[in-house]
């Protein structure tokens, strides 16, 4: 891989290879031809979720997305979430093989591990650079938002 | 075929469904087989794995064999408890509700369908009451419910006395099963079916009688369509005018059904949002109310899905319920269509398109409107 830039989400350094750009909603992006754009989970995401037990696909090939749109969702050993559209366009591909094995993405998220490519106007995306100062701010807001649901669990199961 | 023994003896002993989960966790895949595994080791018990209820289709070798089994069945599932039983309700395996004790905490609390029924205003018109079940029992319990093997076993010796197959007055059976070659061989010897010897854990080897779990060894693909629960549904025909899809028709008697389950739109819960009486459930939601848990708790672990991007939203279940139709409807290349939640009244016209687009291509957002975000939380801290 070549050179990468690093964020120290407190002890843990996420590493972002400079040969792509980003999603603000942390996935990596490249872009290949036809303006289609491969999209895989940040380090950044990868280690918010850790060990990925379970993806689901909510759309098929060729369906269109509008900026955010959900179209999945997403489960691992600490956490859960929907998956949201990180840009508009056409979904051209689809990693299947993440459906038998989501662990991929743990173990190869800049490569193997991507999970899918849309086709459409990839001019919002962040350079790495850009992507560091998003993760910069929104970092605070990610430890408040993960705090405050885990007091909120603890206190359910009183 | 899954039968304990010779059809006579079918009714004398219980019938264990593991039905496996679709993740990967490692903890659930231990459990599901311990769980197997020590119910085989019970009297008058038989244990089968299936891959996940939710998936199979009505020619899964699973189904077939579960809809031979006759006497009380136990359905573990990775799945809220009213969802399993209505899954299997879906593919005709049919019975009553067997009281469960072993409950998933989590979510445990007053709502129980069954304790309301009886001051239930709607009672007579449900339709679970006018096409009454077989008499057997079917125990649905949610594999959440319980991090050990052991608490599962417990609630089946529990069952066994409630069902009374806990004496030992069914000695023949065992011994039958001893001497013979159990129903486990003969399932792996019938050709439809077959013991999957791989995969069953070492310990099970060590069990009793040498009885390890049965496994029926099929692949599902993942499906996606609504379940109905007929102890609620009053047959209102909301959700047939309401899908645009074809999911819905009725049967002779004119009681609704999923008819064309593989017609439903992956990831759309939008009808069990209009049912008024709750009655449809879209299993693998994660939204608990929509996925047949008895009310909304929350989810088990932490909601990632704001810091990944998910749009902020207030909207009432009607008009999330016409939003989620109308992506559908541009998904598949139609026509986008017009509810007005009021009248209930459905206005066709493709205008609409433009206007649902717009009203959710909202701006990005700037991180401080996060920070919005995290103060909603804090207000659901309980």
């Amino acid at each position: 891989m070549s050179e990468s830039l690093t964020f120290m989400m407190g002890d843990f350094a996420a590493e972002f290879p400079t040969d792509r750009l980003y999603a603000k909603n942390h996935m990596w992006a490249i872009r290949m031809e036809n303006e289609v754009v491969r999209f895989g989970f940040s380090a950044y995401a990868v280690r918010l979720l850790q060990d990925i037990y379970f993806l689901e696909f909510g759309i098929e090939e060729n369906a269109l997305l509008r900026d955010r749109q959900e179209f999945g969702n997403i489960e691992s050993k600490k956490a859960e979430s929907g998956l949201y559209a990180p840009m508009k366009g056409k979904v051209v591909k689809i990693n299947e093989q993440l459906l038998n094995d989501p662990s991929g993405i743990n173990v190869d998220k800049y490569g193997e591990g991507w999970l899918m490519e849309i086709q459409g106007d990839s001019s919002e995306m962040l350079s790495p650079a850009q992507y560091l100062e998003h993760l910069a701010k929104a970092w605070d807001v990610a430890q408040r938002t993960i705090k405050g649901q885990a007091n909120t669990i603890e206190s359910n199961e009183e | 075929m899954v039968s304990a023994n010779n059809g006579s003896a079918v009714s004398n002993s219980l019938l264990v469904v593991v039905s496996q989960g679709q993740s990967r966790s490692p903890e659930k895949r231990s459990l599901e087989d311990a769980i197997a595994t020590i119910a085989a080791s019970l009297p008058n018990t038989t244990s089968l794995v299936v891959p996940h209820l939710y998936d199979l289709d009505a020619d899964s070798q699973s189904v077939i064999k579960l809809r031979e089994w006759t006497g009380p069945i136990v359905i573990l599932s990775w799945l809220f408890d009213r969802a399993g039983f209505w899954v299997l309700d879906r593919h005709e395996i049919r019975g009553q509700h067997g009281e469960v004790q072993l409950l998933n905490t989590d979510i445990a609390n007053e709502d129980d369908d069954e304790e309301d029924e009886g001051e239930d205003e709607k009672a007579a018109d449900r339709v679970a009451n006018i096409m009454v079940r077989p008499s057997r029992r079917i125990y649905s319990i949610d594999m959440r419910a319980g991090n050990s093997a052991d608490v599962f076993a417990a609630e089946f010796r529990r069952i066994l006395e409630c069902e009374q197959l806990d004496a030992p007055k069914k000695d023949l059976l065992s011994l039958d099963r001893f001497l013979k070659p159990t129903n486990s061989t003969a399932l792996s010897m019938d050709g439809s079916g077959r013991l999957d010897g791989n995969s069953a854990s070492p310990a099970s080897h060590e069990s009793p009688l040498g009885i390890v779990p049965l496994r029926v060894d099929e692949h599902p693909q993942r499906r996606w369509y609504p379940v109905i629960d007929y102890s609620r549904c009053t047959n209102c025909m909301e959700c047939i005018d309401f899908c645009l899809f074809g999911v819905y028709g009725v049967d002779r008697g004119e009681t609704i059904l999923v008819e064309q389950p593989d017609n439903c739109r992956k990831g759309c819960p939008a009808c069990s949002r209009v049912c008024p009486e709750n009655a449809i459930m879209f299993p693998q939601h994660k939204t608990p109310a929509i996925a047949g848990a008895p009310v909304d708790a929350g989810g088990f672990k932490i909601d990632l899905s704001k810091l990944f991007g998910a749009p902020e939203r207030d909207e009432d279940p009607a008009e999330a319920a016409a939003r989620e139709r109308n992506e559908q409807l541009i998904l598949a290349g139609r026509a986008a269509v017009d509810f007005n939640p009021v009248s209930a009244e459905l206005v066709s016209g493709s205008t609409a398109v433009a206007t649902v687009d717009s009203a959710y291509t909202k701006p990005d957002r700037k991180p401080d409107e996060l920070d919005s975000l995290l103060d909603q939380l804090d207000s659901l801290d309980l």
